[in-house]
Parts: C-alpha cells; sequence; structure tokens
C-alpha cells in the first residue's frame, strides 16, 4: 500500500499564517496544531505528539494482544486436542477394565459349572483378565487424578470380587454348596458395587472427552482478529483525520498481517473442529460402542453359567439375559454382531435343553470348549470385539495427536505475527511523528 | 517514551499472567464416587400364631396298594405327569446332606433328592435323570410355585404345619427334625447355646420359613437377620455378619460340616418340624400316591438305607421313619 495522499476531501484551511504543505504540520502551526489540526474545533487544544504517542500504544498493545490472545486460543486448544486424546485413552481404558472385569466373571462362572476341577487354560484365563483390570486400574489412577477416588473405590470393589470367587471356588473344590453362595455374591459385588463405581468413571470421562473435543476455540479467535483489526482500524482513522494520508502504512501491513494469520488460524480450528466431530461419531463412537457390546456379551455369558447353575429357579438369569443381549445387539460392530448372533443360536439351544429337562446336556453345551457349545461362540466374539475395540481407540488417539507440528507453529507464527505487525504499526506513526516534527 | 513503557509494560504483564492462568487450567473435578446403595433394614417379621387345624401331620390315607406305573389311574395327576415325561420337582441344592449339589460331578443328591426318585420310579418305572426335573427354588418359592402348579411336587425340607394347609397339600410326615442353633465356637464356649442366650447376638434364618417365625417368637431379644437361604446364612456367618444360624438340625448339620469354627451345641429342640412332601392342594391323589411310596419305603427298607447314608453319619441313629397319621378328607 502507498502512503497516498488523500485526494478527498480537502486539507481544512489553517485560519492564519503560510499555507503548510499537505500533511505536514510544521512548528509554526504548533500553535494552531494547539488550537486544532485538520477538522478538529478551533476551541479545542490539541496535543498531536501526545496523540501520536497515544495511538503508538493502542496500536502496539492491540498487535501484541493480538498476537498473545490468538496464540492462547490456538494454544488452549491444541492442548484440549491433546486432553481429549487422553480422556478418550482413560475412558477406552475404564471399557476396558469392565469388559475384563465381565469377562473374568463369564469364565468364573462357567469353570464352577463344570465342578472342582476345571481346566487349566480357563482358569489361567480367568487369571490374566483380573491381572488386567489391576494393570487397568493402576494406569488409569497415573493417567487421570481425578479419577483416582472413583479407582480407588473399584479397586476395592475388584478385591472383594476376586477375594470372594477365591472362596466360591476353594469352597467348590471341597465340595461345599456353600460355594455357589459365594459365587452369586461376587457376581453380584461385581454387579452393583464395581459397575456402579465404573458408571461414574464413563460418565465422567465421557464428560471431559466431549468438553476438549469441542474446545477448539474457533470463535474466539476469529474475534481476537476482529477487534485487533477495528482497533488498528480506528487509529489509523483518527490519523487520517488529522494528517492527510487516508491509510497509513504501517498500520495497513499490521492489519494485513493480522487478517491473514486470523483467517488461516480460523480456518484450521475449523477444519479440527470438523475432524473431532468425524472421530466423536466415527472411530470414537466405535470403540465405545464395541466395549459396551464386549461387556455385555460377557455379561450374558455370565448369566447363562448362573441361570445353569441356579438349575431351574434361573428365571432372574435368563432375564439378565435378555437384557444384555439387547444391549449388545444394539452396540456391536457390523464386524462382530455375525460372531454374537452364532452365540445367541447356542445359547438357545442351551435354553431349550434346560427347559426341556435335560440340564445335563445343557451343561455340556454351556461348557464345552468344542465349536457345539456357546463358550467358544463367545469367545470367537469376544476376540474379534477386542480387536474392534483396539483399532478404533487406536486410530483416535492417533488422529487427536496427529497435527501438533502444524498447531505449534501455527501458535509461534501467530505470536511473530503479533510482535511484527506491534513493529509495523509503531514504524507507521513514527513516519507521521517525523513529518509532523 | 519511558512514559509510553511504563504504561504498556503493566498491560502486557497482565496479558501475559492472564494467558499462563488461562492456559495452566486443565484440572477436572474428582469423578463421583457413588455412594454405596444404603442398607435394607432388617424386615420386621408379622409373628401371629399358626392357625389350628387339629394335628397337622395327619394326611389323606392312601388308596390301596401302589399301582404299576403302567396301570396307573386314567386322568389322574401321576398319568398326567407320566404323559409329559418327566417329573418336576422343588429342591435345595445347596442344603449339604439333604439335597446340595455335587460339585464333583454337577448332580444334586441327599436324603430329600431319594424322596423325588422314589416317586419318579413309582410313576415311569425308573429314576433314570431324563424322568426328573430338579427345579432348584428358594424356600420362599415353595408355596407359589406349587400354587401355580409350576412343580409337582417340593421335596425340600419343607415343614407341616396348619398355615401351609391352607395353601398346599402335604404327604404324610417322612422325617421328624427339629430347630436348633448354630453358633461360634467362642459364642458356644461361652454358653451361648439355647434360645434363652440370644439377647443382642445377630441370628439368621432364612426368609419365608417357619424358621425365622420361630426365632423371632422365641428370642425377641435377638437380632434376627435374614437371608435368602440356609447357605445364605453360612455366607453371612463366614463374613462375621451374623454370629449363629437358626434352622432345622438336618440343615445345620449340613452347614457345620462346612465350617470347622461352626458348632451345634448339645440343645434341646426348640420347636418340632415334621417334614412332609408338598403337593398341589388340588392334588389330592397325588398325595395319596406319594403316601403310597412312602409307605413302600418303610416296607422294603429304602428309607433306612437312605438314612443311614445320608444323615446317620452327623445325626446318629435317630428316632426312624415318622409313623404316618391319616384320616384328612378333601
Amino acid at each position: 500500500m502507498s502512503q497516498a495522499q488523500a485526494s478527498s476531501p480537502a486539507p481544512v484551511p489553517r485560519p492564519t499564517t503560510i499555507p503548510a504543505p499537505a500533511g505536514v504540520a510544521t512548528p509554526a502551526t504548533r500553535a494552531q496544531a494547539g488550537a486544532g489540526l485538520a477538522g478538529r474545533p478551533t476551541g479545542t487544544v490539541e496535543d498531536v505528539p501526545r496523540l501520536l504517542n497515544r495511538w503508538q500504544a493502542i496500536a502496539v498493545v492491540t498487535c501484541i494482544a493480538f498476537g498473545v490472545l490468538a496464540a492462547l486460543f490456538q494454544l488452549l486448544a491444541w492442548q484440549a486436542t491433546g486432553r481429549a486424546a487422553d480422556n478418550t485413552e482413560q475412558l477406552v481404558r475404564v471399557q476396558e477394565i469392565q469388559s475384563s472385569l465381565f469377562r473374568a466373571d463369564a469364565l468364573a462362572t462357567n469353570a464352577f459349572l463344570i465342578g472342582g476341577l476345571e481346566p487349566a487354560d480357563q482358569r489361567a484365563e480367568y487369571d490374566a483378565a483380573l491381572d488386567q483390570v489391576l494393570r487397568q486400574i493402576t494406569d488409569a489412577a497415573q493417567a487421570q487424578p481425578a479419577d483416582r477416588d472413583a479407582l480407588a473405590a473399584l479397586n476395592a470393589a475388584v478385591s472383594a470380587y476376586a477375594t470372594t470367587n477365591t472362596q466360591a471356588r476353594d469352597n467348590n473344590r471341597q465340595g461345599f454348596p456353600v460355594g455357589a453362595e459365594y459365587l452369586k455374591s461376587a457376581s453380584a459385588v461385581l454387579r452393583t458395587d464395581a459397575v456402579r463405581v465404573l458408571q461414574s468413571l464413563v460418565r465422567a470421562n465421557t464428560e471431559r472427552a466431549d468438553t476438549e473435543l469441542d474446545g477448539q476455540n474457533t470463535l474466539p479467535l476469529f474475534l481476537t482478529g476482529a477487534v485487533a483489526v477495528a482497533l488498528l482500524w480506528w487509529v489509523n482513522r483518527q490519523m487520517a483525520r488529522r494528517f492527510r494520508r487516508r491509510f497509513n502504512q504501517g498500520l495497513a501491513a499490521a492489519v494485513l498481517m493480522i487478517v491473514v494469520i486470523t483467517l488461516f488460524g480460523t480456518f484450521f480450528s475449523a477444519q479440527r473442529s470438523g475432524d473431532n466431530g468425524d472421530l466423536r461419531n466415527g472411530d470414537f463412537a466405535v470403540a465405545l460402542d464395541e466395549a459396551s457390546a464386549r461387556t455385555a456379551a460377557n455379561d450374558a455369558k455370565a448369566n447363562e453359567s448362573l441361570r445353569l447353575i441356579a438349575r431351574g429357579s434361573g428365571d432372574v438369569y435368563e432375564s439378565a439375559w435378555t437384557t444384555a443381549a439387547d444391549a449388545v445387539d444394539g452396540a456391536a460392530s457390523p464386524q462382530t454382531l455375525p460372531l454374537w448372533q452364532a452365540y445367541v443360536a447356542r445359547h438357545e439351544e442351551v435354553v431349550s435343553l434346560d427347559e426341556a429337562g435335560s440340564w445335563d446336556a445343557a451343561v455340556a453345551e454351556a461348557t464345552t470348549t468344542g465349536a457345539e457349545g456357546s463358550s467358544q461362540a463367545l469367545d470367537a466374539f469376544d476376540v474379534a470385539s477386542q480387536e474392534v475395540i483396539d483399532d478404533a481407540a487406536f486410530l483416535t488417539t492417533d488422529n487427536l495427536r496427529s497435527g501438533a507440528f502444524t498447531a505449534l507453529v501455527l501458535i509461534a507464527v501467530t505470536l511473530l505475527v503479533g510482535l511484527v505487525a506491534a513493529g509495523a504499526a509503531t514504524w507507521g506513526i513514527a513516519q507521521r511523528r517525523k513529518e509532523y516534527a | 517514551m519511558s512514559a509510553h513503557r511504563s504504561t504498556r509494560a503493566p498491560a502486557l504483564t497482565g496479558l501475559l499472567l492472564l494467558a499462563t492462568l488461562v492456559a495452566g487450567c486443565g484440572g477436572y473435578e474428582a469423578t463421583r464416587v457413588p455412594a454405596p446403595p444404603a442398607a435394607s433394614g432388617t424386615p420386621t417379621t408379622q409373628t401371629t400364631p399358626p392357625p389350628e387345624c387339629g394335628e397337622a401331620t395327619r394326611s389323606y390315607a392312601p388308596t390301596g396298594a401302589l399301582p404299576a406305573p403302567t396301570a396307573l389311574p386314567s386322568g389322574s395327576t401321576m398319568a398326567q405327569i407320566r404323559e409329559r415325561g418327566r417329573l418336576i420337582a422343588g429342591v435345595s441344592a445347596d442344603t449339604y446332606l439333604m439335597a446340595s449339589r455335587n460339585p464333583f460331578n454337577g448332580q444334586i443328591e441327599g436324603f430329600d433328592i431319594d424322596f423325588v426318585k422314589q416317586v419318579a420310579r413309582a410313576i415311569f418305572g425308573s429314576d433314570d435323570p431324563r424322568f426328573i426335573q430338579l427345579r432348584v427354588i428358594t424356600a420362599a418359592d415353595r408355596i407359589p410355585l406349587l400354587q401355580s402348579q409350576v412343580v409337582d411336587i417340593v421335596v425340600r425340607n419343607m415343614t407341616i404345619n396348619c398355615t401351609r394347609w391352607e395353601d398346599i397339600a402335604f404327604s404324610a410326615e417322612y422325617y421328624r427334625s427339629g430347630q436348633k442353633l448354630m453358633v461360634r465356637q467362642d459364642l458356644a464356649d461361652a454358653g451361648v447355646d439355647s434360645v434363652a442366650e440370644l439377647a443382642d447376638v445377630r441370628v439368621c434364618a432364612p426368609s419365608g420359613t417357619s424358621s425365622l417365625e420361630n426365632i423371632t417368637r422365641l428370642a425377641p431379644a435377638a437380632v434376627v437377620v435374614p437371608a435368602g437361604s440356609h447357605t445364605g446364612c453360612l455366607v453371612k456367618f463366614q463374613q462375621g455378619d451374623v454370629d449363629a444360624i437358626t434352622g432345622d438340625d438336618t440343615v445345620l448339620a449340613g452347614l457345620a460340616a462346612q465350617d470347622p469354627y461352626a458348632v451345634v451345641p448339645e440343645q434341646e429342640t426348640f420347636t418340632d418340624e415334621p417334614y412332609g412332601i408338598g403337593v398341589n392342594a388340588a392334588d389330592v391323589d397325588l398325595v395319596r400316591f406319594v403316601n403310597s411310596i412312602l409307605e413302600r419305603m418303610r416296607t422294603d427298607g429304602s428309607w433306612r438305607a437312605s438314612y443311614q447314608q445320608w444323615l446317620q453319619p452327623t445325626l446318629g441313629q435317630g428316632t426312624g421313619q415318622p409313623q404316618p397319621i391319616y384320616g384328612r378328607t378333601p
């Protein structure tokens, strides 16, 4: 932009003395300047150098404030994205704790049906599931301090569950019927104490992830740029009124830089926001839904075993099975739904045998590890479900963590733009000061 | 310019402070730890005196000799069961020695189960498992399931009394039990061995049973804690939630056998608990049929054999199979 002469309006004629060059206030005119420059009422006294200093201060503070605030909003957005990734990981971790717990319960109840001599690999899988739960609780407590109290409560519930299950197993191995009562107590601890805490953790981390996914500050960033441009425009206008220049080169350059970086930053922020929205409805939702499906599927399998343990008075467990099955139907991904339906067919055979009075055959079908049993069908679903969860969770956090370099460069450039714009504004106003001098 | 610097510096410092403060925000409110559900208080049990009905153990007399399985009276309840292909019996699965699930083979076995097998043998000519559907029920389920005809018979250490006669029918008495106390070893050592010693002692009994009603009536100073079953009481006992369990001596013998720190002190039974096989009130023919089976068990020695196998090792010789009292009319 050239420091073009204003074509109109014409400079206001000074009331006395020699006419000064357009736009230049000579010392001889300072007295008049004190009485008012172009367009000012002659009755007021205006100190132009002081005004220039004030405008320079406003312009510099505006540019630096823009740089700092815009960079801050971008920094907060970048941090929010990072925290969204952390919260997503925590949410998936909590869901996996729940899935692992119900997996352990499905294994424990099924092994109980078999009797004292449970299959060693089934026992090992139960132990591994509980170990994983305890490790995940520790990881979760390290990852999110706000969850520590809830995780401590969960740890206590898991401990009570594991202890009660051990008592069930020990009594079962000695042939004492009280073992079945302990098994029922363990399941009740899991489904009341542990699940209540897990639900609270899921709720809290879902809210946190949602909040952070929304934290891109697109509008505040745009408004910061708009306010900065408006203030610089105002300074430019004030100067244009007093000097015969429509635009000040320095201020114009500052405005241009701020407009460009604001538009670029807003575009980047809006794009990130859109990506987060896609993630929320895409991989993020898949990970959460599949984890819920895996939990419900193992809950169903445990209820199948409890139904058979109750032997004829298991209506309450069959109702619980139906509730869990409905949850799986509503949450399982297209990859795992056919596997679940295969299990459902096996379960219906178990129920059919049990209702026909063939309890032994029903137990055999529910406990065999062969292809004809319900356990293998459930295992197939469980493995596939875990893979879906892992993949979707990885894609979610990987996506959220990507773009960090661009975000950091943008933050640095925004800060730099603020400083350079302040310098440009200072230079531009200094030109007027020189003219005035 | 120094004046400008002095006005700009605080503004910039404030801006940077604000930025630092805002950027530093990121802590979350602690996740809420749900409060445990409020414990339901000890339910108050209405202890109304049992109605009088003469001799509660009086049942319907058998009609002659037991018919052959292939010659069951046409249209009778037994014929309908045979036509269905299986006898549905409500039993316990956690009453050690009486009816409990054997963890090693998954089968329910015990003194009560032998009576179910006898009924199946009389109807089908065999006690093969395919002719028997054992439905595990709680004590509280016994009468409702009989009334709704979900089960044909209930053999679940069920006491015959006048109150229950108002809802269902009973066979003749097949075992005479009595209510006793089982306590922790240290309490027994301290002399807690009767209902008179139960002030402030936490005593467990299954809800919906005469044991619960009896202990509430006979030991009002005791803290009565209900549970779903006697095994549920044993879990509470082992976890320190109760100090004693009350129930029939047969049941307590089974519980004590599962816990070395539980003892049934030497004591008089404080109630008489005549066990009968429960039947739907309308199935009088089935009651008569079952009574014929009980008679046959007396004569062929199968009652004695069953007692010897399950109860004699812990309860001793006992008094044998009770003499039946007949003469009840529908």
